[in-house]
């Protein structure tokens, strides 16, 4: 007979596929039929026959029989669930939270770092910053892109916002200049039409030139908006800023690189301007660390006069393209990441010890079942469908969660491009969503599990089963306190960078004030000698509206709301030694805006309307001379400015929203034209600003109903904005710390609460030999102590590890010091100890008399 | 079991081809599961081979149900194997096995008006 110890082998293995129970009942008669089969199976040929009809037998019998014994197992456990709502309710929401805020973030850290990207090669593509390729005219750029050793192709791109219409009712909207070649280096070709050819761009300035250069390729959605997605677009002609261009392309739907644009049209090249960004293909063959190699030698070729200093405020770098859009925040996902598998970990395990507590409080029933014939397989199978019917209800209610942390993410931290949305209906993200609750589920499930098989061999209510399951119970609390400490270290980490952008003096007062945005790009009032008359009528108007206490301009709001400029400047005529920001204002700017002048004084409305050759700095500018009245009188710039006032500085923080960098060196200069793109009014009014923002829209907007009128926002909203994306993670880290500090305390209490039921006899005893209930009671508080002591000093050692780590990802933070460590502990134990000492009440009530006639 | 008492012996129509055949051999009296299958084997002429797993299968839901159950008196030890389990009919599994012919039955006469009997039946 061939191979017939291979076939039985193999059989016996097969019956494992069958459920426990009916696995317990009638694998052995299966072995007994399939052992007589293979007797009357002679021949190969007739073992194949057998083997086939067999695996068709399985197919139908195995899934039936399984469905059945899970429906039983679900049942029992929908019973039992319903015996202790509470405990299942908990049981469920910290998982819910768990796998949900897990599942939400990881969709960020999925759109951002595992999506592949809307480009041809998109791994291949490397953004340069603080690189000015060579760009004064257009020849020279594409000379320059050509010969590049490293480069397979580069373009050029500059983003900005213009009034788009131009006849009629404008908008304004995000649009870019780009070399010819910005399609063919990404690798996207244009849904319908063409994209730039070779000659499209140009030598010029500002919207371009006519011919050639006068066209266009439209995003998708603005092609829906405009046209309603009639492919007879092509040939229409749109205007941005009043000049037309036709259009000769439509980008495909979801394209929007650069961040949010509506519409590309080929650059114009002009010297001097520094505007454009750089985006590049990588050559074959050529690896990241080559290219950046080459791009350094590159830039120290092409600027060999630049200092230590510069190279380091301001270094070239070549980066991925997906790493620039991921951007800064890239690391705060990923510590947003780790801190919501930490707390999955603590509900796993938190879950785990529940469920370890009831499984010991079953060992009754179990037992009894144990002896009535359920084997360790057939129990631990319905512990195991217990737990898995756990996770997945939880991850149920998680997917709600999950939305929630989606949209309050895109919220915080819009996705860069439109490719790059945050959703839930990813495959990774799905796959993840269901591996996790199913880790889950066999993670905490595992433990009962084994409990269950200790119960089969022990009698029941053996107290060495019960002492095992304590120790488990124990060992998993501290585990749950390890994490715990290590997330609240971590969270007062993140907070302490937080705290200190909190704390700035912003050098203005946001309360009562307003602010709105007009541009008036491609209006009637365009031009230098035509715009002070505009921004004058409009102050006039908004001046004399009830509750406004005064009224200004700038170009550049504080918190990099509206941009900024800047760099080294000449001061007394020698060249300048660190970088500053130039803000260009209109007179009662600083009054307007609550600034406090140190010295000197503002500017004037003659000063600003004759143009004069005057600055106001601030302190930290001011610095460089001594006290602020010393820097008084002292000039600035090439063409020199005299200074006549210091101001405290403003929060005009860097373009990386760097709280760091929130106070760089300010030169405020008179202009009457604040705004070359676009402008800002800002108003300080009587009570709320909210109340009053849309008198004051309406009053400049009725100067001229042509000039597009935005942003009206209050001063606060503009700083909510602006602080929305820190607070969100100092906000993430903390709830997180404080779940994770909710569920350890509940595991404490539960472990605890658990031994005083379980030893509520020999308690009893022990009380009637003499020993007190405060006695009984402060032992159990010791014992719950030393394990939270058990529990923190790994937590300590790992929370060093993470400051170190955290450190190096967020930058303001700070690692923990002793006192934190010290208090975060203390804190943890005295809750609790309070936790304790309410668990070990029922012992106070004890009756001893009971107690001893059960006995 | 409630099947046994309350239940109506309709509710568990129409009854799988095994089960109904399992209730066809047992009526005759009781069998182990291997003897089942070679006779229902043979009964349809090879055409139902039913597997050991759909065969147990059957059998543990038929005893669940009441419809059948173990027995406890042995044959003869010479020609028993100990590990071999014999099943016979309950009184409730005798209705039900009658129910379901009824059921057939009043299925045939309905096909033989409508359609006519073959010649060759």
């Amino acid at each position: 007979m061939p191979d017939q110890p291979f076939s039985l082998r193999l059989y016996r293995w097969v019956l494992n596929l069958y459920p426990a129970t009916f696995r317990d009942n009638y694998a052995g008669l299966l072995e007994r039929e399939f052992r007589d089969e293979l007797q009357e199976s002679s021949g190969t040929a007739a073992l194949c026959r057998l083997w086939i009809r067999l695996i068709a037998d399985l197919a139908i019998s195995v899934p039936g029989q399984l469905a059945r014994e899970v429906g039983q197992d679900t049942r029992h456990t929908v019973r039992l669930w319903s015996l202790r709502p509470w405990h299942t309710a908990f049981a469920i929401l910290a998982l819910a939270i768990g796998i949900g805020a897990s599942t939400g973030v990881f969709s960020v850290v999925n759109a951002l770092l595992l999506r592949s990207l809307p480009f041809q090669d998109p791994e291949r593509l490397a953004y340069l910053s603080n690189f000015f390729a060579p760009h004064d005219s257009v020849t020279q750029f594409h000379e320059w892109r050509q010969q590049s050793s490293y480069l397979a192709d580069t373009a050029l791109f500059e983003p900005f916002d213009v009034n788009l219409g131009g006849s009629g009712e404008s908008r304004r909207a995000h649009i870019v200049q780009v070399s010819s070649n910005f399609f063919s280096v990404l690798g996207t070709q244009p849904l319908l039409g063409r994209g730039f050819t070779p000659g499209d761009d140009v030598d010029g300035t500002g919207v371009g030139t006519a011919g050639r250069n006068a066209v266009a390729v439209i995003g998708y959605g603005l092609w829906q908006a405009l046209f309603g997605g009639d492919p007879k677009a092509l040939g229409a002609a749109v205007r941005i800023d009043g000049t037309p261009l036709t259009v000769v392309g439509i980008a495909p739907p979801g394209f929007d690189y650069p961040g949010k644009t509506v519409l590309w049209k080929p650059g114009a090249f002009s010297r001097g301007n520094n505007g454009w960004e750089v985006v590049a293909r990588l050559k074959p063959g050529i690896t990241w660390p080559q290219a950046r190699q080459a791009f350094a030698a590159e830039a120290d070729r092409l600027w060999p006069d630049r200092t230590p200093l510069q190279k380091i405020q301001s270094p070239s770098r070549l980066t991925e393209l997906r790493d620039q859009l991921a951007g800064p925040t890239k690391n705060a996902w990923l510590v947003l990441l780790a801190s919501v598998g930490l707390i999955l970990l603590i509900a796993c395990t938190n879950v785990g010890n529940l469920l370890l507590a009831r499984t010991a409080d079953r060992a009754a029933e179990l037992s009894i079942r144990s002896a009535l014939g359920a084997s360790r397989a057939r129990l631990s199978q319905q512990l195991l469908t217990e737990c898995v019917l756990l996770a997945l209800a939880a991850s149920l209610v998680g997917v709600f969660v999950a939305l929630w942390t989606t949209s309050i993410a895109a919220k915080v931290q819009p996705a860069p491009i439109a490719s790059q949305a945050y959703s839930i209906l990813d495959s990774r993200v799905l796959g993840f969503a269901i591996a996790i609750p199913v880790l889950c589920g066999l993670v905490f499930g595992a433990l009962p599990s084994l409990f269950a098989g200790r119960v089969h061999m022990f009698e029941a209510r053996g107290s060495s089963s019960n002492r095992a399951s304590r120790l488990i119970g124990e060992a998993l609390v501290a585990a749950q306190v390890m994490l715990a400490v290590i997330l609240l270290t971590s969270s007062l980490s993140v907070g302490h960078a937080f705290l200190q952008m909190m704390r700035i003096n912003r050098g203005f007062v946001p309360r009562g004030l307003m602010t709105v945005n007009v541009s008036l790009q491609g209006t009637a009032h365009q031009g230098a000698g035509r715009s002070l008359a505009y921004f004058e009528e409009a102050l006039a108007r908004v001046r004399r509206l009830p509750g406004v206490q005064s009224a200004s301009a700038t170009e550049f709001l504080p918190l990099y709301a509206t941009g900024g400029i800047g760099g080294v400047f000449a001061v007394d005529g020698k060249p300048g030694r660190a970088s500053s920001a130039v803000i260009p204002v209109f007179s009662d700017y600083f009054q307007t805006m609550g600034g406090r002048i140190v010295a000197g004084r503002e500017f004037t409305a003659a000063e600003v309307k004759g143009n004069a050759r005057v600055v106001v700095v601030n302190e930290r500018f001011a610095e460089q001379f001594g006290s602020p009245a010393d820097a008084l009188g002292h000039q600035v710039f090439r063409e020199p400015r005299k200074i006549i006032g210091v101001v405290n500085g403003m929060d005009y923080r860097n373009e990386r929203n760097d709280p760091l960098d929130a106070n760089p060196r300010q030169v405020f200069i008179p202009s009457t034209t604040p705004g070359g793109f676009f402008s800002t009014f800002v108003a300080r009014v009587d009570g709320r600003a909210e109340d009053r923002l849309a008198m004051i829209r309406d009053a400049i907007k009725s100067v001229d109903p042509q000039v597009p009128v935005f942003g009206a926002k209050t001063m606060e909203q503009r700083l909510d904005d602006a602080l929305a994306r820190p607070q969100f993670y100092r906000t993430a880290v903390s709830c997180f710390a404080g779940f994770a500090l909710l569920l350890a305390i509940i595991g404490v209490y539960g472990v605890v609460s658990y031994t005083v039921a379980q030893r509520s006899h020999e308690m009893g005893v022990r009380m009637a030999l003499g020993t007190t209930a405060a006695g009984l009671r402060v032992r159990l508080l010791r014992r719950g102590l030393l394990t939270i002591v058990a529990g923190a000093v790994p937590g300590v050692a790992g929370a060093v590890l993470c400051g170190k780590f955290l450190e190096s990802l967020v930058e303001g933070a700070k690692p923990a010091n002793t006192a934190s460590y010290t208090g975060t502990i203390l804190s943890i134990a005295l809750i609790a100890a309070a936790g304790i000492w309410v668990a070990t009440r029922p012992l106070a009530r004890l009756d001893i008399m009971e107690v001893l006639r059960t006995e | 079991m409630s099947s046994k008492d309350g239940t109506s012996t309709t509710n568990l129509a129409p009854l799988s081809p095994a089960v109904f055949h399992i209730l066809l051999s047992l009526g005759e009296g009781e069998r182990h599961g291997y003897a089942l299958k070679r006779e229902i084997s043979l009964r349809t002429g090879g055409r139902l081979k039913i597997g050991p797993g759909v065969l147990y299968g059957s059998i543990n839901k038929m005893l669940e149900l009441g419809l059948i159950e173990e027995s406890d008196d042995r044959p003869d030890p010479h020609l028993d194997d100990e590990r071999r389990r014999y099943y016979r009919i309950t009184a409730y599994g005798r209705k039900v096995a009658q129910s379901e012919a009824a059921r057939m039955r009043d299925l045939v006469k309905l096909a033989a008006v409508r359609f006519g009997v073959p010649r060759h039946a």
